[in-house]
C-alpha cells in the first residue's frame, strides 16, 4: 500500500507542479467546445453547448489518461524508473500506482471542465447526478490509464510512443461521438467507431450527464445514446458494462505487461547501449 | 574475511554474441572491489546481470547468501545500487527523493526523518534537503544517488563509474566518502572506474577483457607482476653510459635522442650504484614506479580512455 500511495502522490506532485500542462489541458476542451458548438446545433438536441461538453469531458479524461503512458516512459528515459526496478517494491504496485494517479488526474480534469461547464449554464435536474457522473468519470479514467500503461510497456522508444499516441487519440476521439455525432460519419468509418470502446465511454457518460436514462429506446437512438447493430439495440446502461469489460481487460494487459516490461531497453540515447 | 559476493562460471549471451565469457572471481566482505576494462569488456553486463537488472545465460551469481537469479528480491534489498546514468526524478526536491526510496524497500517508517538526516550529513547536502534535484549540479546529483543508495543500510554497494565525468576536486570527495563509509559501515565496495589512479586504492582489482577476467589480485600485486619500474636519465656522455648499461645487463631503450635513456629497474640497489658512477655526468634522473595503467596496457593492450558507455 505504501508504493501505491508514494508513487500516487509522487505523480499527482509532479502534474501539479507542471503548470503549462495543466493550463492547456483546460484551455484545449473550450477550444474544442467552440469549434465543434456549431455542428451540434440540431434540431434533435435541446441543448446542444451541454451535449457537446460532456463528450468533450469524456475525450479529456481518455486523453489526460492516456498521458500516464508518456510520464511512465519519462520516467524510464530519466532513469528513475530503473530506481524503481531496481528495488524489492513489486512491479505490480507500481503499475497500480501509475494507473491510479493517472486515473485521479484525469478525473480531477474532467470535474475542473464540468465546474467551468456549471457556468456556462450547465444545470442538473436531480442533485444524484452530480455523484454519477463523479462515478462515472473515474471509471473512465481507470479503464484508460490501463490502456495507457499497456501502450507504454509495449513501446521501444519515447519517439516512437509520440507516433503510436497520435495514431490511437485520433481515432479514438474522433470516431467515438464526442466530437463529432457518429450519425455524420462516412458508413465505413461509422462501422470502425462500434469497434470503438470510446464509443461506448461517449454513450455511457453522456446518458448519465444529460440525465436521459429515462428516455425510451427511439429517443436515445435518435439521439445517439443507444447503437442499433442490426435490430440489437445496445442501451447506455450496457455501453457501460462494455466499457467495464474494457477496462478489465485493459488493467489485465497492462500489469501483465507491465510487470514483464524488459525497461533495460529503452534508453535515453538509441546510439548508446545496445 | 568471507566472500559476500560469488560468481561461478557466469556467462551471458546475446544471440550468438558472447559478452561475458565463463566469469568467476569473488568480493571480500567490507573491501573495495575495482572493475576494470576497456569499453565492451563485459563490466556492465556483469554488474546489471549482479543487480538484478539482466538474466544471465549460465553460471552462478550469490550476493551474502542468496542467488541473484533466484532470490531477487532478497538480494535487492542486500543491495545499494548507484547506476552509470542518472536515476534521480528530476522534477522533484532531494528529500522527496530520498522518501520515496524508502518507500520503495520498506524502511520502517519511523526511522525515515533519521536516517535520510544521517545520509544527506554524509555526504555533506543537508543544507539542499530541500532543493529539487534539477536545480543540483552534476556532481551533488552523484552524491544524492550514493546516499540514496545508502538508506536501506544495503551490505554492498555498487557503483558504475561513480566519478565519470565529474571535476578533480569533487572526485576527491567521493572518494572520501567512498573510503568512510566502508570504513565505518564495513559496506563492501564493487565498483567500476575509467581512472586507474582511483583503483590504485582498492583493496582488490579484477581486469576484464573481452568477457574474460584476466587478472584479479590486489593493486600491488599485479604493478609488482605486470610492470618494472622505469627511470629515465640524461647524460653529458651517453656513449659511455650505455656501454656501462650493457656491461651492467640493464634492459633500456634509447628514445627520442641519444640522450634520453629508459631503464628498466629490477634492483634500485644496483641502479643507484650505476648511478654513482655517473653522479657528475648526469643532467636529468626520473624514475617512475609502475602504475596500475601500464598493468591494464600489459594485459588488454589498449589505453584505457574515458567514453560516455559502453
Amino acid at each position: 500500500m505504501r508504493t501505491i500511495s508514494a508513487l500516487w502522490l509522487r505523480n499527482i506532485r509532479g502534474f501539479v507542479r507542471d503548470r503549462v500542462k495543466l493550463v492547456t489541458s483546460l484551455v484545449i476542451p473550450f477550444f474544442f467546445l467552440y469549434v465543434f458548438s456549431s455542428i451540434f446545433k440540431t434540431d434533435q438536441v435541446e441543448d446542444p453547448t451541454a451535449f457537446l461538453l460532456a463528450g468533450i469531458i469524456v475525450a479529456t479524461v481518455f486523453q489526460t489518461s492516456l498521458n500516464i503512458a508518456t510520464s511512465t516512459i519519462d520516467d524510464t528515459v530519466s532513469g528513475f524508473m530503473k530506481e524503481i526496478l531496481v528495488s524489492p517494491t513489486s512491479r505490480f504496485k507500481v503499475a497500480l500506482g501509475q494507473i491510479l494517479s493517472a486515473a485521479t488526474i484525469a478525473t480531477a480534469q474532467g470535474i475542473l471542465i464540468l465546474i467551468i461547464g456549471f457556468f456556462t449554464g450547465l444545470r442538473f435536474n436531480n442533485w444524484e447526478t452530480i455523484i454519477y457522473v463523479l462515478f462515472a468519470l473515474m471509471l473512465v479514467g481507470l479503464v484508460f490509464s490501463g490502456l495507457g500503461l499497456f501502450l507504454a510497456s509495449m513501446v521501444k522508444s519515447a519517439s516512437t510512443f509520440q507516433v503510436v499516441q497520435q495514431a490511437v487519440v485520433l481515432p479514438f476521439t474522433f470516431l467515438s461521438g464526442a466530437y463529432i455525432p457518429i450519425d455524420f460519419l462516412p458508413k465505413v468509418l461509422k462501422f470502425v467507431s462500434y469497434f470503438n470502446p470510446m464509443t461506448y465511454t461517449t454513450a455511457f457518460f453522456r446518458t448519465i450527464m444529460l440525465e436521459k436514462g429515462g428516455l425510451p429506446q427511439g429517443d436515445l437512438l435518435k439521439l445517439g445514446l443507444a447503437f442499433d447493430l442490426n435490430g440489437f439495440i445496445i442501451t447506455p446502461w450496457m455501453s457501460g458494462g462494455i466499457i467495464a469489460i474494457f477496462g478489465a481487460l485493459f488493467l489485465y494487459l497492462a500489469t501483465n505487461s507491465f510487470v514483464r516490461a524488459d525497461f533495460n531497453k529503452i534508453s535515453r540515447n538509441p546510439l548508446v547501449r545496445r | 574475511m568471507k566472500s559476500i559476493i560469488e560468481v561461478r562460471n557466469y556467462t551471458k549471451k546475446y544471440g550468438d554474441f558472447t559478452a561475458v565469457d565463463d566469469v568467476s572471481f569473488s568480493v571480500k566482505e567490507g573491501s573495495i572491489f575495482a572493475f576494470l576494462g576497456p569499453n565492451g569488456a563485459g563490466k556492465s553486463t556483469t554488474i546489471n546481470t549482479l543487480v538484478t537488472m539482466m538474466e544471465k545465460t549460465s553460471g552462478t551469481l550469490i550476493i551474502d547468501g542468496k542467488d541473484v537469479s533466484t532470490e531477487k528480491d532478497e538480494v535487492r534489498k542486500a543491495i545499494g545500487v548507484v547506476f552509470q546514468t542518472q536515476t534521480l526524478d528530476e522534477k522533484m526536491t532531494v528529500t522527496e527523493n530520498l522518501n520515496m526510496h524508502c518507500v520503495f524497500y520498506g524502511v520502517p517508517k519511523n526511522e525515515v526523518k533519521d536516517r535520510i538526516h544521517f545520509v544527506l550529513d554524509l555526504v555533506d547536502l543537508l543544507d539542499w534537503k530541500d532543493k529539487s534535484v534539477s536545480n543540483l549540479s552534476g556532481g551533488m546529483k552523484r552524491r544524492v544517488e550514493i546516499a540514496r543508495a545508502l538508506l536501506h543500510y544495503p551490505k554492498v554497494l555498487f557503483l558504475d563509474e561513480p566519478t565519470s565525468g565529474l571535476d578533480p576536486q569533487t572526485r576527491n570527495k567521493m572518494w572520501e566518502y567512498i573510503t568512510r563509509l566502508q570504513k565505518e559501515k564495513n559496506i563492501t565496495i564493487f565498483l567500476t572506474t575509467h581512472y586507474m589512479d582511483e583503483a590504485e586504492i582498492c583493496d582488490h582489482v579484477a581486469i576484464m577483457d573481452n568477457g574474460k577476467i584476466m587478472v584479479d589480485d590486489t593493486p600491488a600485486n599485479l604493478k609488482r607482476r605486470y610492470t618494472k619500474d622505469k627511470a629515465t636519465v640524461q647524460v653529458k656522455n651517453p656513449a659511455l653510459f650505455e656501454e656501462t648499461l650493457i656491461k651492467e645487463n640493464f634492459s633500456f631503450k634509447k628514445e627520442k635522442n641519444i640522450f634520453h635513456v629508459v631503464v628498466d629497474i629490477d634492483d634500485i640497489q644496483q641502479f643507484l650504484d650505476l648511478i654513482q658512477l655517473f653522479k657528475n655526468e648526469v643532467k636529468d634522473l626520473e624514475i617512475k614506479k609502475g602504475t596500475l595503467n601500464d598493468v591494464f596496457l600489459e594485459i588488454t593492450g589498449k589505453e584505457i580512455r574515458e567514453e560516455a558507455s559502453e
